[in-house]
This record gives structure tokens, sequence and C-alpha cells, in this order.
């Protein structure tokens, strides 16, 4: 096993807001103790749905944000003490890619420029050769012949195409680690494939580690070693075995609910209930936060928060006071 | 060509019926052909999904269908697009938008928050869609039933919030009620759940499907999702440069693909999931 990288040590990141009536002050945990090993080389995937804080995780992974509470530590060291030379060491061997490419590319800057300029940042080649370096990483992501990009403004190029650039731009400067939020939810299936595929290729060249966020459980299947299930805040699930055998009711629901092109499904079609109950993301007080949509509740799901414990095959970890029956229960899929 | 292509009854049986449609877009200096010659029809009550990557032309395909073309930069619109016999090239501004407002056909998109005014309650927005009738029901009481119809229980407290309160689902389904305001035959939804999770996506599309079904209305759908369109539509277009490169049924399509762009397709949305093993 590899040794580890980067680590999350009871994790928290609280927002405060404004209530929706009246001035009182809301805190929102965005993340709500997280505790998860990243390690050296491995792709890993945190999947969940809009406002389960799996963004939140990746901003603080990339310094962008800092934990309320808990701390990240980057092979042992806390980020909060590193030093400023340190720091952009930290920054440089923890790149991102970001969902729209569109929007992480300077639109004013042509592909050369933007390159050349992180490259001048951070003094990774000689000017005379700047041209020559930027085409073999344009040509390392897939982008052939070079020369044809390199004069190019970002709306010359199709979303995929920019999304290589983006990954050019993080791959560059040879990180450790690239944090990936929603790499492929701005593209389509083909270009999806394609992206998934120079991501893996890349992982074999350079041993980049990856961390993946993503509501897509299908591409993440493919790719990630290890898949993190978040929800409302919280690691529910994790293991390299969740889409074979997931045990988690949240991590079933997540799997259950993909669309897959079969035609005679009937999932769509099938009679449900008239109204739907919205989801309310208000956080109990003691309790499984999944409580409210879990078909499995018993008492004591109301009444004590699961921790993550080890379960099942491989590696799995899982939050849930029924696991074990669960876990030997038939799977959904 | 398959047989569907070449079989094509009258215009009667139509509830839209689309032929040889071209629309050309004027970039800098050279044409680029979105759309190339595009044969299309809804028949009423039918389901029908268009699918294809970005830029093979399904979002201009209904926007020219839908006259909700800029003009600018347009140097070509032209082919026989009939909405119930009527041509909708021909039609005037101001008939094309009672179209719109009564009976006609309705929109919705991707980003629902694009398409609702944020200073505005939406019960109001919903109102301000609502078709022309005939007295007894009021506008509140129609918008309540319009929110109800939607799937949500509690239609007064919605009809009170501004769209930023709402979640993203909560949104399109907003989006469907002032759709459904003017009573449409036909519904085009554009990605109308490309934005949304999982778990949301599916009860959204359960709940088109329910309303699809119980009003009657035809729907059109255009994704790049085609796991989208095998459950929901009875037909399905698919698209590649401006081009419709085969029609079918959707057991037909995704059981018996004949265009090889329609086999790689649903190859690559049924084997993503199997990526690896699959040894791309």
């Amino acid at each position: 096993m590899n040794p580890q990288i980067l680590s999350l040590e009871g994790v928290s990141q609280i927002y405060t807001s404004r209530g929706v009536k009246g001035l009182r002050r809301v805190d929102v945990r965005a993340v709500d103790g997280v505790d998860l090993d990243i390690r050296e080389g491995e792709t890993l995937a945190i999947v969940g749905e809009s406002g389960s804080g799996k963004s939140t995780l990746a901003k603080m992974l990339l310094m962008l944000n800092h934990p309320t509470l808990g701390q990240v530590t980057y092979r042992g060291l806390p980020l909060k003490t590193l030093g400023q030379e340190e720091r952009s060491r930290y920054r440089r061997q923890v790149q991102a890619v970001f969902q729209d490419p569109a929007s992480s590319l300077n639109p004013r800057m042509t592909v050369e420029e933007t390159l050349g300029h992180v490259a001048n940042r951070h003094n990774i080649v000689a000017k005379a050769e700047l041209r020559s370096f930027l085409a073999a990483q344009l040509a390392a992501v897939g982008l052939d012949p070079p020369e044809q990009y390199l004069g190019r403004y970002p709306h010359q190029l199709s979303g995929g195409q920019q999304q290589r650039i983006a990954i050019a731009r993080a791959i560059m400067l040879k990180p450790k680690i690239i944090i990936a939020d929603e790499p492929l939810s701005s593209l389509d299936v083909s270009v999806q494939a394609q992206i998934l595929q120079l991501m893996s290729d890349l992982r074999k060249t350079t041993n980049v580690g990856f961390v993946i966020i993503s509501h897509d459980l299908g591409a993440m299947q493919s790719i990630a070693d290890r898949t993190a299930v978040m929800y409302k805040g919280r690691v529910v699930e994790i293991g390299d075995a969740i889409y074979r055998s997931p045990i988690h009711p949240y991590t079933r629901l997540l799997l259950d609910a993909r669309l897959l092109p079969n035609p005679r499904g009937t999932r769509i079609r099938s009679p449900v209930p008239r109204s739907v109950v919205p989801a309310t993301s208000l956080v109990m007080e003691g309790g499984c936060r999944f409580l409210q949509r879990c078909p499995h509740a018993i008492e004591v799901c109301a009444a004590v928060d699961p921790q993550l414990r080890p379960m099942g095959a491989g590696a799995t970890q899982v939050a849930c006071h029924r696991a074990e029956e669960l876990s030997a229960a038939p799977t959904p899929i | 060509m398959t047989a569907s292509q070449i079989h094509r009854p009258g215009t009667a049986e139509h509830l839209l019926d689309v032929r040889n449609l071209k629309v050309c877009f004027q970039v800098s200096d050279r044409a680029v052909r979105a759309v190339d010659g595009v044969d299309f029809h809804v028949k009423p009550a039918e389901c029908v999904g268009v699918v294809g990557e970005s830029g093979s032309g399904k979002s201009t395909l209904i926007r020219a269908i839908s006259r909700l073309m800029p003009n600018l930069r347009v140097s070509e619109l032209s082919g026989d697009l009939r909405f119930e016999g009527r041509d909708i090239l021909g039609m005037s501004e101001r008939d094309i938008r009672a179209l719109r407002r009564s009976q006609g056909f309705s929109m919705i998109f991707q980003d629902p928050l694009g398409y609702l005014n944020p200073t505005h309650r939406v019960g109001r927005q919903i109102a301000e869609a609502l078709s022309p009738h005939s007295k007894g029901e009021s506008d509140s009481q129609r918008v309540h039933s319009l929110l109800e119809e939607v799937g949500f229980s509690d239609p007064k407290s919605v009809a009170h919030s501004f769209p930023h309160e709402l979640s993203g689902g909560m949104r399109q389904r907003v989006m469907i009620a002032i759709a459904l305001a003017s009573d449409p035959k036909l519904l085009f939804a554009d990605e109308p759940t490309t934005a949304l999770d999982a778990t949301v996506q599916l009860q959204v599309l359960q709940t088109l499907y329910r309303i699809h079904k119980e009003r009657n209305m035809a729907v059109v759908i255009i994704t790049h999702d085609l796991g989208v369109v095998a459950e929901l539509c009875d037909r399905v277009y698919v698209m590649q440069t401006g081009k419709v490169v085969e029609t079918a049924g959707t057991v037909d399509l995704f059981e018996r693909p004949k265009h090889s762009y329609s086999a790689r397709l649903i190859e690559l949305s049924a084997h993503r999931i199997n990526f690896r093993s699959a040894g791309l």
C-alpha cells in the first residue's frame, strides 16, 4: 500500500449565514467531521449529491478554504503551519482542474500565454525552450499537432479541448495530486470517455494521484481505486467495492437512481406518489443524518449518530447502524 | 435509410411536422450550417427524444421550430415547418406569441435559474404565464393547482417563495409549472435534468412522464444522456453535425441501432460503467 500523502483529520467547515427569516445567524456545516487518507498515486473519487460538501472538501485540499475545525496534513505537515516557501511548493504539487474549463481559462489569453504564465511563475523551464516545452505538454494531453493550439483563445476550442488545456496546465508542474472538481460534467459522453482515458493514461505515465469530485457514479466506477460517498457533510461509505457491493442505504439509493440506457426499464414509467417531499437540509442533533430518507431506519438511528467503521469485503468502511444486516442482504443491482 | 424515414404519413396526423429544415449561422466570415436538412415530426401525445452531442444542432433545431431564434447572425432559415398544419416560419410575431400563450407549445431549459426572475415570487411568475381563461377559477387557484400538479405538497408556500429559496429540482418543477400554465399541446424540454442530481433527476423525469400521460401532451426532450430517453421516449432522433442520422422507436434504437454513431453513443453510455473492463 502506498504511503498516505494528504490526510484529513476531523475536518469541519462551518459557514455562517443569515436565517431564512429574520436576522438570526444559522450555522451550516458544509463538511462535518471528516477523516480521510489519500494515498500517493491513487485515484480517489468523492461522490454525493449537491450540498453534500464534496466541493467544500476539494477547496480545503486546495488550500482555498481553511477548515473551521480539524486539520489537513500533507506528508504529515499541517497545512496551517506551512511557511511561504513550503506553501508555494504545496501549490505546485497539488493542482486543480475545475468543472467548467471555459471559466477557469482566461478568455483574453491564448493557450500559450495561459500555460506560459504558469510555467514562468514556477520557473520550470528556460525562456528559450518555453515554446517547445508547451508544445510537448499539449501533445501529452492529446492535442496534436500542438502548434495549432498554442495561438488559440479558449473560445476557439471545444469543451473537451479546453478541459485538456486545463489538465495540461495542472500536469506540467509535475504535481503529486490533481484535485478535479466535476471535471466531466460539462462534457459530452464521448468526450468524457476521452478525458477519463487521458486521466488513466497520465496516472500510468506520471504516477500522479487524482481526487475526483463527481456526482456521476458511472464514470467514477470506471476510474476510481477507492470511492468515498458523502452525505450532508459526512463520509457515509468509503471503499473499493461500493459499486459491486454497496452497503449504506444512501449508496444504494445513488446507484439505484442511475439511468442506464435500458429501453425496457420502468423506473421513470412506474407510478409514483404525486407529491414529492423535498429533502430538508436541517442537521438534526444526534441521530443519523440519513434518517429521513432511510427505508431501513430503526430506533437507534434517531438517537445515535453512526460513525465510520470497517465492514465487509476489502477496505470498506460504513457509517450505518444496520451495516451488518444490509451487507448480508442481496445488492439491488 | 430506415423504413420510418421513408414512410411519411399525412401532415394531418402530426402535431408538428418539419421538413428539410436548414439553419445557417454567420460566424465571422464563414457560414456554419447548424441544422442541415432535418425532417422531424411529432404526433399528438407522443414523447420524442432528440439525442446528440454538443454541436449536433439539437438545441438549434427546437429553437428554430419554436421561433426562439435571434435573427442576428442567422444567415439562412428555411424549410417547411408546420404546427397543426399552420406554417410556423410564415407566422407573424403576434401569432406565434398567441401560440405560446395558449394551447400551443412551451419550453423548459437546463438552467431554470437563468429563466426565472430573481426579484419576483414564484407564484406571480406562474400567473403571468397563465393562458386566457373563462371566469370561475381565480389566478391563484390555478397557480396552486399547477404547483400541485408538478409535485409540490405545499403549493401556497412555494408560490410565496423567491427562486433562490428553492433547490435545483424544485426550480425545475416551477419551470414546468410555468410551461404548463398555457395548456400546451407540445412541451419542448432542452436538457431539463442535466444540472440535477441523479436522485432528483429521476423524480423530475417521473413527474414529467406522469404529466405527459395525464394531459396527453406531446413532449420533445433534448438530451445528451441516453439513459434519459431510454425509459421516457416512444421514439428517438439521433443527431450528428446538423443531420438526423437515425430515427427509430426507442426499443429498436437501443437494441438494434442501424447507424454506427448511434451504436457508439449507446455503447459509450452503457459501457462507461465498465470502461476499465471494456479495455478502453
